[in-house]
């Protein structure tokens, strides 16, 4: 599942695995994936402009449950 | 591997797997599905089913000395998380050594949803390469660059750009007018420069900002 998918990609590239979180809010139409690490680590799950969010949402949008129910990824401090 | 294309005739569909895959025409074992032949007024169609061998012959070139097991700690680490990150996205695979080179570490992924990893244009491949760097570089190895590749689509995609370089150099030269190519990452880029840089001729560089930029190819004259 998309959650699990997040939350192993954030855990293997940040200094405090123990702090990643990942909420799961339905909605009718998309799943919104609420992410949250360590405030030391956010930088390491949004990367220099943005690139490594942007990677994750590219891989979330092709992951095969994205074909039924569209999945957005938020980063939360 | 099994692709399917499309063509009014035989030849047409053949050429259009051939320039798709960049592969030679006589590299593949092709299956016509369907055949229509045209009429006076109407077009005719032919589908065929292309047999691809599972490894082309350049991939063959480049891994042919290589332990396609992961030789220490840290290749076994790159290779695992590469593959759950497919896994988790749904996809059965298999993920090997496709090549080591000085600070560089080829992986290659098999999958029979490929096309799907790979994405438009490698959007999907180039993200998972992107976290697979950034995850080695967590791991100590920020001098090394990690190149995923599946069915072979890096060596395709840089021979179908060597070949759009040229086709616009010749384009360019004859119509006199420059010509702007499509937004391309910085490796691509890069590919249709030094293909160019030798033709005294044209002049290529880069328009726009951000890290796609395209690539814009102009007539320099006779020198």
């Amino acid at each position: 599942m998309e959650r699990d998918l997040v939350e192993y990609i954030a855990k293997s590239l940040v200094d405090d695995p123990a702090s990643v979180n990942v909420a799961v809010v339905e909605g009718d139409k998309s799943t919104i994936l609420e992410l949250r690490v360590a405030a030391d680590d956010i930088g390491k799950v949004i990367g220099k402009h943005g690139r490594i969010a942007k990677a994750i949402r590219t891989i979330l949008s092709a992951s095969s449950g994205a074909s039924e129910k569209r999945v957005m990824l938020e980063i939360l401090d | 591997m099994i692709y399917e294309f499309e063509g009014r005739t035989e030849k047409e569909a053949i050429d259009a797997a051939a320039e798709e895959l960049g592969l030679e025409r006589d590299s593949f074992d092709v299956e016509i599905l369907e055949s229509l032949t045209g009429g006076l007024f109407k077009k005719g169609k032919v589908r065929i089913r292309v047999h691809t061998p599972d490894e082309a012959p350049a991939a063959k070139r480049r891994s042919a000395n290589e332990n396609p097991l992961p030789a220490d700690e840290f290749e076994s680490k790159v290779l695992e998380f590469t593959k759950r990150m497919i896994e988790g996205m749904g996809y059965a695979c298999e993920v090997k050594v496709l090549f080591r080179e000085e600070k560089k570490l080829g992986i290659r992924i098999d999958s029979e949803h490929a096309s799907i990893i790979i994405g438009k244009k490698g959007k999907n491949l180039d993200a998972l390469q992107l976290l697979a760097n950034v995850y080695a570089g967590r791991l100590g190895r920020e001098d090394l660059r990690v190149i995923l590749d599946s069915e072979n689509y890096r060596i395709r995609r840089e021979e179908s750009l060597v070949r759009l370089a040229y086709d616009t150099a010749e384009q360019v030269r004859r119509t006199r007018q420059s010509v702007l190519l499509e937004p391309m990452n910085p490796f691509e880029r890069r590919i249709v420069h030094t293909t160019l840089n030798d033709i005294v001729d044209i002049e290529t560089k880069s328009e726009g900002e951000g890290l796609y930029k395209q690539v814009r190819v102009t007539f320099r004259g006779k020198i």
